[in-house]
């Protein structure tokens, strides 16, 4: 018995000494110049890359796994480690987890981020530093865009790269439903909501429920009259109008799905309410409007987009690397990758699964045969697709970070609390 | 011969066990208090405050604002549980037990299979059933008795609880059924034999005999089944509601919450949790000693 | 009308037994299945070849079958010596080491985890199989050994003085007397130690961050991806292992199993 115990005691040295064994070996294949892309390309040979991306979706996991990691294989011999994470704020916690702890290097390479979860890195000063710029595929990012240079109002200041880019849209299901019928205002939902009880809801505004945050900021737009005072802070412009907006909400609580007394908490919840008949609206914020959805039989075939006359909220996402990233090259390497226009041109297909718009500006692109690719993608985007020229009309940017808590916090408050 | 001699004494061989429990129970209980208190958090603005404590407890902030209800809801959902549940398995215990012999032992089985389902695949199950929009829901629309799906009560995230303890009722009763079928089992007959041959009615049979035979292990099987509803996660984060929610739901969005702080007020919530299931675990050792 | 009664409470009793895995069965086997229909209109394998073509499925399938492995041979192997010694020992102390063994059964895993997050942090071990092994044994070794130690309670140690007088050395009298004597006991306790682990999802969350990805994790990121096909699909692959066990262990279930029944 004595032995045993001893050979116990033994082993968890054991295993804890392969542990530190294996972060060390990390550690040493770091060494690259920023301005010299080939050194990066030669250091992130043999890399593994842990790309923290949310996880919910089978399609864009499946999209992520065989376009770009086959690719990193093939070409750079990377290989693609997807970490699926339920909310990308569970990203966040682990590079503040690993600072708290002082942990370099941490476990995160990249992370698919914007916004808030963006605004929380940066300002803990937990981001890889001017890089984005030094990709090559950066020249066919139109970094003059404030849409792309700012982050919800945040300066992006190279600490991220675009991936893709998103608008807010509607789902409705035209075997239920004729285009006529739709509202197309905060102002006529509210008349459609009171016509059809408990037929509409909304996601939740929440951490990690941006949609329903963004889905209350249009009505914000809507109330006050316009976007563009929203696009910096200021508290006195908030306490004008923040209580019309609550007012709104609880006009509609009523009439909506089970009375408001509870909400969806993601866009899959609202999805699959919308599929099985229990409301009539769902939400998306991809390029290709439904389609994605029909392709992975989250929906019914006959759903489509829509959108309203005007304050759409529309931007872009981006990649990240934390400043304790094991592996930065392999991350950069994937960074730009995924600006390639081949790549571009697949990820906006349908039947790709991933559904979201461009990253990059294809009036940037030069060469010939990219974009022809890129204008072949953009003409098969399916008719569950919004059309392009709505979809402009109606664009807006986001407002400031600062407005994200407001809103979510206010709407607890006034809104989901609140018993009238 | 003497027995000390031939076998290790008795701290060494639970030497091992006691140092794993110890150190990782121990000191990461340790770890979590010293958080609560805004210390060995690792951030700059290290100092021992009790900021947390009035945050959860007394504050105008969210997790002030939510606490005492998410602590109410947490009570009602244990509480009806529990109760439910003691009830339920107390009945079919005894139902089992007066079915000795022919099928018994499919039936124990029965009871043990609801093992083989975890809460989280339990809850999951609920959900695809008893949504509004569910399987039973479709069944019903097909008979023509709902049109809509609105038709159908809500009995999975609702306001209530109902899907949380529908839950938890479902798989406790087996549990508590287990535990009283084994205290029948193992006395004699002779008991109820007696009190049949004295002319004692079926009700009186149930009431002088077999409760006060099953009472103490009964009332500490439930007291279990009450400090694991009042502490699990994933059945009320599945079939909850965002409002109002079970304290651990609450503890861990704190506790995971991007703003440091708000892990403190986090581990506060759930240090509170333990709090309440310590007294029930105590209440429930001194019951079985003073009964049993 | 009594024997209505009884036939209606069995067949209510086995409804309740077989209805979980008739609807994960038609859930699993259904593509875009949406109410009204009581039956899916298309019926597809769809879902289980993708899960099986997924690696972070088989993977997830792996590490957890891995991980719940390590967990209970690991406390089977610590449990053993600590058992033995509480159900057939009086010492001082005795008292102690029952409340030390019984805390971690009634603090709820989710302070343990909030602890151990920090705690594993610090000591490099978060996100690491060692650490989500380390972290799963706090539930699993005291019902391992609480189960083991009422083995050694009705356990006679007479046999292992006979082999003794008779000759027999320490080790062969513990392989061929006290471990024969025990083994039916011993695997219903590693059983249930896996079991345990398996479906652990707090700790393998709050220790493993994200990188750990055993099966509850994934079941739960596809509970978040809505997809009622996956998720019964899933979940079907989540409680193979269990249903076995409980079928295999049913005889053995009714002596000793009530001890583990909570916590799992």
């Amino acid at each position: 018995m004595r032995k045993l115990i001893a050979l116990l005691i033994l082993s968890v040295f054991a295993l804890s000494a392969c542990t530190s064994i294996v972060q060390t070996q990390i550690v040493s294949s770091e060494s690259f110049d920023i301005n010299n892309w080939d050194s990066i390309v030669a250091a992130a040979n043999g890399q593994t890359v842990n790309w923290y991306i949310w996880g919910g979706s089978e399609s864009i996991n499946s999209f992520v796994d065989n376009f770009y990691g086959e690719a990193l294989k093939d070409r750079y011999n990377i290989t693609l480690n997807r970490v699926p994470v339920a909310d990308t704020v569970d990203a966040v916690n682990q590079v503040l987890s690993e600072k708290q702890a002082g942990k370099d290097p941490g476990a995160v390479d990249l992370i698919w981020i914007n916004g808030e979860n963006f605004a929380t890195l940066k300002q803990a000063d937990l981001l890889y530093r001017d890089w984005a710029n030094k990709l090559p595929n950066s020249q066919y990012v139109n970094w003059d865009n404030p849409a792309i240079n700012r982050d919800f109002g945040t300066p992006v200041d190279f600490q991220e790269s675009p991936w893709s880019s998103a608008q807010f849209q509607f789902i409705y299901d035209s075997a239920r439903m004729q285009p006529e019928e739709l509202p197309r205002s905060y102002a006529q939902l509210k008349n459609w909501a009171i016509k059809n009880p408990g037929r509409f809801t909304y996601i939740a505004p929440g951490p990690g429920a941006f949609q329903g945050t963004r889905f209350v900021k249009g009505a914000l737009f809507e109330i006050s009259g316009g976007a563009d005072q929203w696009a910096t802070f200021d508290q006195t412009t908030w306490d004008k109008w923040s209580p019309e907006l609550w007012a709104y909400f609880n006009e509609i609580k009523p009439y909506l799905w089970r009375q408001g007394e509870t909400y969806p908490k993601d866009e899959n919840e609202l999805h699959s309410l919308f599929a099985n008949k229990e409301v009539d609206f769902s939400i998306t914020q991809a390029i290709v409007g439904a389609g994605a959805l029909v392709e992975q039989g989250l929906v019914p075939q006959t759903s489509k987009a829509f959108v309203f006359e005007d304050y759409m909220i529309g931007d872009f996402n981006y990649v990240g690397i934390p400043s304790n990233a094991p592996n930065k090259a392999a991350a950069l390497v994937l960074a730009n990758l995924i600006l390639e226009p081949e790549f571009q041109a697949a990820q906006i297909l349908p039947e790709n699964g991933f559904g979201l718009g461009f990253g990059i500006d294809i009036n940037q692109v030069t060469d010939t045969a990219s974009t022809t690719l890129l204008a072949d993608a953009s003409k098969k985007l399916g008719d569950a697709a919004t059309s392009p020229s709505d979809l402009a009309k109606s664009l807006v940017g986001d407002s400031a970070a600062q407005y994200q808590s407001l809103i979510e916090e206010g709407w607890r408050q006034y809104v989901l609390l609140n018993s009238k | 011969m003497n027995k000390q001699s031939n076998f290790s004494p008795p701290w060494l061989s639970l030497a091992p066990a006691i140092a794993i429990i110890g150190l990782l129970f121990g000191v990461s209980v340790l770890y979590g208090l010293a958080q609560s208190f805004g210390i060995l958090t690792g951030t700059e603005q290290e100092a021992l405050n009790l900021d947390a404590y009035r945050n959860v407890f007394a504050g105008q902030g969210p997790a002030g604002r939510e606490f005492w209800s998410s602590f109410g809801f947490s009570l009602w959902i244990a509480g009806i549980s529990t109760f439910v549940s003691a009830i339920g398995g107390f009945f079919v215990a005894v139902w089992l037990n007066g079915r000795r012999g022919r099928g018994s032992r499919g039936d124990t089985l029965a009871l043990n299979w609801n093992l083989a389902f975890p809460h989280l695949v339990w809850a999951i199950g609920l959900l695809l059933f008893f949504s509004q929009s569910g399987l039973l829901a479709r069944i019903l629309a097909s008979m023509g008795i709902i049109q809509t799906p609105s038709q159908f009560p809500v009995l999975v995230r609702d306001r209530l609880g109902i899907g949380i303890i529908v839950d938890y009722i479902s798989k406790e009763i087996p549990f508590l059924a287990l535990i009283v079928l084994a205290v029948l089992r193992s006395q004699a007959e002779n008991f109820e034999v007696v009190a049949e041959n004295l002319g004692a009615s079926r009700w009186q049979r149930l009431r002088y005999v077999t409760i006060p035979q099953v009472l103490p292990s009964l009332l500490s099987g439930s007291l279990l089944v009450f400090a694991f509803v009042f502490s699990a996660y994933e059945v009320p984060a599945l079939l909850g509601v965002r409002y109002p929610r079970m304290l651990p739901v609450l503890a861990l969005e704190f506790f995971t919450n991007p703003d440091l702080n708000s892990r403190a007020e986090g581990m506060v919530i759930s240090l509170a949790i333990t709090v309440v299931v310590m007294i029930i675990a105590a209440i429930s050792i001194k019951f079985e000693k003073k009964i049993g | 009308m009594k024997k209505i009664l009884n036939a209606a409470i069995r067949f209510f009793l086995y409804l309740v037994l077989i209805a979980p895995l008739l609807l994960f069965g038609v859930y699993a086997f259904s593509e875009r299945w949406f109410f009204p229909d009581v039956l899916p209109s298309t019926w597809s394998t769809a879902p289980f070849l993708r899960l099986f073509s997924d690696p972070k499925t088989v993977g997830g399938l792996l590490t957890s079958i891995g991980i719940a492995l390590v967990v209970s041979l690991f406390s089977l192997i610590v449990a053993f010596p600590a058992a033995r010694t509480l159900g057939l020992r009086r010492f001082p102390g005795r008292q102690f080491a029952w409340l030390l063994f019984f805390l971690p059964t009634v603090v709820p895993p989710l302070a343990v985890g909030m602890g151990m997050n920090i705690l594993f942090l610090r000591l490099d071990l978060a996100g690491s199989f060692v650490g989500v092994i380390l972290s799963h044994l706090v539930p699993t070794l005291p019902y391992t050994i609480f189960t083991l130690s009422g083995l050694f309670a009705n356990y006679d140690e007479n046999y292992e003085y006979q082999a003794i007088v008779l000759g027999a050395s320490k080790r062969r009298t513990f392989f061929n007397v006290t471990l024969r004597l025990v083994f039916p006991g011993l695997i219903v306790a590693g059983l249930f130690a896996f079991l345990i682990s398996w479906s652990q999802y707090l700790l393998t969350l709050l220790i493993g961050g994200g990188k750990v990805l055993t099966l509850p994790m994934l079941l739960f990121s596809a509970v978040s991806g809505g997809n009622p096909s996956t998720i019964a699909a899933l979940s079907l692959l989540f409680i193979a292992p269990p249903v076995l066990v409980i079928a295999l262990t049913a005889r053995q279930l009714n002596q000793h199993g009530n001890a583990i029944k909570e916590q799992y």
